[in-house]
């Protein structure tokens, strides 16, 4: 009897693990959303432009989500919640920690709340970052943290219906660690991000 | 005796405030030097590189090319054709910002004297600053713009040709030619003469006038100086400064609308072109071409993948050839099988991408008309034979272990992107 529930509980043990290490196996990487409705979603959290009552800003609004929603700005810049990037805090920042030779580089909060977000920077100041890479202190993220070289061959009139739908995103409150200076990798020739699926900003 | 010892101290002390002066000033200049260095390596060296050759990590993906400063060619010039540009026309560059191009206006980000000793830096890193002193050119007082002038330029802009390169209509229509390279073979852009905010010295007639009088070195727009004269140079500039047409900022609802539909009806009249411009902004470029150990693009290898992403645990992702190569490349992927690969993180095999780097929930967005260009481009790259090794998953327990630390402890495990190029370059040939 005693022997027949040794036996039982081993087994048990060994299904559990096994178990368990199916689940880590099978368990999708990031998000675990299907990832062939990621495209519906993400399209479906993008704020619409609906609410927007000039009628001029709200034709320019529509192209700026439209480049919004397709270069991916979500990628690195969503904030992450316990199951995925949360939908709900559209580029509210924080999901992305990228370690270069220049520095730590934490993707920033894209919302127009004044304190943590883009409320109080200008015009010029947010497309220079969006053409240049160079923000108002005079510091250059490199390319290879933020694709900036990439976004830098937008037309000018693109990046202001960019920055004119960016404007008119919900604020949401989410401060973001300044960018720490220095050489930031531990492997020479790389660059290092992490992504583990949590949150980067300050809570 | 006595005036001899005046005449003698007198000398003396010239000669100790003159050498004393003297020191002062070189010490000065030899200060300048360092100073304007470090300046230029917190904020110039990501595009113009360590040594200022126009070859830093972002350089390969914008057009225009970062200026190289060892050559001592510079566009924006107040100064007669062949000669260097003046320290005014640096610092005001340098101020302003190139319009048009990734160059930011530093003007309020540094300080008057950051400006002027970076700009006495740049000038260090060409011999030709010593041998080839600027000679400014003297601009006459111009003519104020009427009618009558604007028609003039007009045709001037016909008897110079302008419209070879920049068509009749200032953008293009009928041009000629229609990819042009710098004198580094770099590609580059004729000005859409409609639209002066990308003019990257500046759109006033002033501004414009100097362009044709004292030409662009280093590119194909000479200097028309013996071409015409003064005055048809000024109504020529008067001319380009009317064809401005309005930019969306300034334009009625309506107006948008009817901008972007037209828009819309280029973009599928010319597909090859909206596809290129979409491959640049949406940032393949970045990923699908090998970089060097100062992250930059390796030659010749533009979108023939092979930069090797390790992604912790998953294992070692080398990005793939997206040109037109047969073997090596997309030249065998059907249309579809591109778009699926794109939309839906499908490869042509059946098996999956990773939800992450490549970001196909946001690329799955684009419109069909926009996913037809990105294929109709990529049809057109040039073929380069890279053959880019399949993902590798690590060991099964290290894979596991992995995915414990980051799922359940909450670790954080970097994405490294590594420098060289993965693949096998020409393998199939």
């Amino acid at each position: 009897m005693r022997r027949i529930l040794k036996w039982a509980l081993l087994l048990i043990a060994i299904v559990a693990v096994c178990g368990f290490g199916a689940f880590l196996y099978f368990i999708p990487p990031f998000f675990t959303t299907p990832p062939e409705t990621f495209g519906k979603a993400l399209a479906d959290a993008a704020p619409e432009v609906s609410g927007i009552t000039d009628p001029a800003e709200r034709a320019i609004a529509a192209r700026g989500r439209y480049l919004v929603m397709t270069t991916g700005c979500i990628g690195c810049h969503a904030t992450n919640g316990s199951q995925g990037p949360d939908l709900t805090k559209y580029l509210a920042g924080g999901a992305l920690k990228i370690h270069t030779p220049q520095g730590i580089f934490v993707s920033r909060n894209l919302t127009p709340d004044p304190e943590t977000g883009i409320g109080r920077r200008t015009d010029d100041e947010l497309k220079r970052v969006l053409r240049s890479g160079t923000f108002a202190d005079g510091h250059v993220v490199p390319g290879t943290a933020m694709p900036w070289p990439a976004l830098s061959n937008w037309s000018e009139e693109d990046r202001h219906a960019v920055v004119v739908y960016l404007r008119h995103l919900p604020p949401i409150a989410h401060r973001i660690p300044a960018p720490v200076p220095g050489n930031a990798i531990t492997i020479p020739g790389t660059i290092e991000q992490d992504y583990a699926g949590k949150d980067y900003g300050i809570k | 005796m006595k005036d001899r010892i005046r005449n003698y101290a007198c000398v003396c002390t010239l000669a100790a405030v003159l050498t004393g002066g003297l020191l002062w000033i070189s010490r000065a200049a030899v200060e300048a030097q360092p100073r304007g260095k470090a300046v230029y390596d917190a904020h110039c060296v990501e595009c113009h590189g360590p040594a200022g050759k126009g070859d830093g990590a972002s350089a390969a993906y914008l057009v225009p090319r970062p200026r190289d400063f060892t050559t001592g060619k510079y566009k924006i010039r107040s100064t007669e054709s062949g000669t260097l540009p003046s320290d005014d026309d640096l610092i005001g560059s340098v101020r302003r910002g190139l319009y048009g191009s990734a160059m930011p206006g530093w003007d309020r980000i540094l300080a008057d004297s950051d400006i002027i000793d970076v700009v006495q830096y740049l000038k260090s890193l060409s011999p030709q600053f010593a041998s080839n002193p600027p000679k400014s050119i003297a601009i006459s007082d111009g003519l104020p713009s009427s009618p009558a002038s604007i028609a003039r330029g007009q045709q001037v802009y016909d008897k110079l040709q302008c419209g070879k390169c920049h068509g009749s209509d200032g953008r293009g229509a009928g041009a000629v030619a229609t990819a042009f390279e710098d004198d580094w073979r770099m590609p580059l852009r004729a000005a859409d003469l409609t639209e002066p905010w990308t003019f990257h010295g500046g759109a006033t007639s002033r501004d414009i006038y100097l362009r044709f009088r004292a030409g662009m070195a280093g590119t194909p727009m000479p200097s028309f100086a013996d071409a015409a004269s003064d005055a048809e140079m000024w109504d020529l500039a008067n001319y380009v400064v009317s064809l401005a047409r309005k930019p969306v900022w300034s334009m009625t609802a309506d107006e948008i609308r009817q901008f972007y539909a037209g828009q819309q009806a280029q973009a599928k009249a010319d597909p090859v072109k909206r596809g290129a411009q979409l491959v640049d902004t949406l940032g393949c470029v970045m990923c699908h071409s090998p970089v060097d150990e100062g992250k930059r693009m390796l030659p010749g290898m533009r979108l023939a993948g092979g930069l090797l992403m390790r992604i912790n645990p998953f294992g070692d992702f080398p990005t793939g050839n997206l040109t037109s190569d047969q073997a090596t490349g997309l030249g065998n992927w059907t249309g579809d099988e591109i778009k699926r690969a794109i939309t839906k993180g499908i490869r042509r095999d059946g098996s999956r991408l990773l939800p992450f780097p490549m970001d196909y929930g946001s690329l799955s967005t684009l419109t069909a008309d926009d996913l037809d260009a990105i294929v109709a481009y990529l049809r057109t790259v040039p073929a380069v034979s890279n053959k880019v090794p399949p993902p590798s998953r690590p060991f099964l327990p290290v894979y596991l272990w992995g995915k414990f630390r980051m799922l359940i402890l909450g670790a954080d495990l970097p994405m490294e992107f590594y420098h060289g190029n993965a693949g096998t370059k020409g393998a199939s040939q």
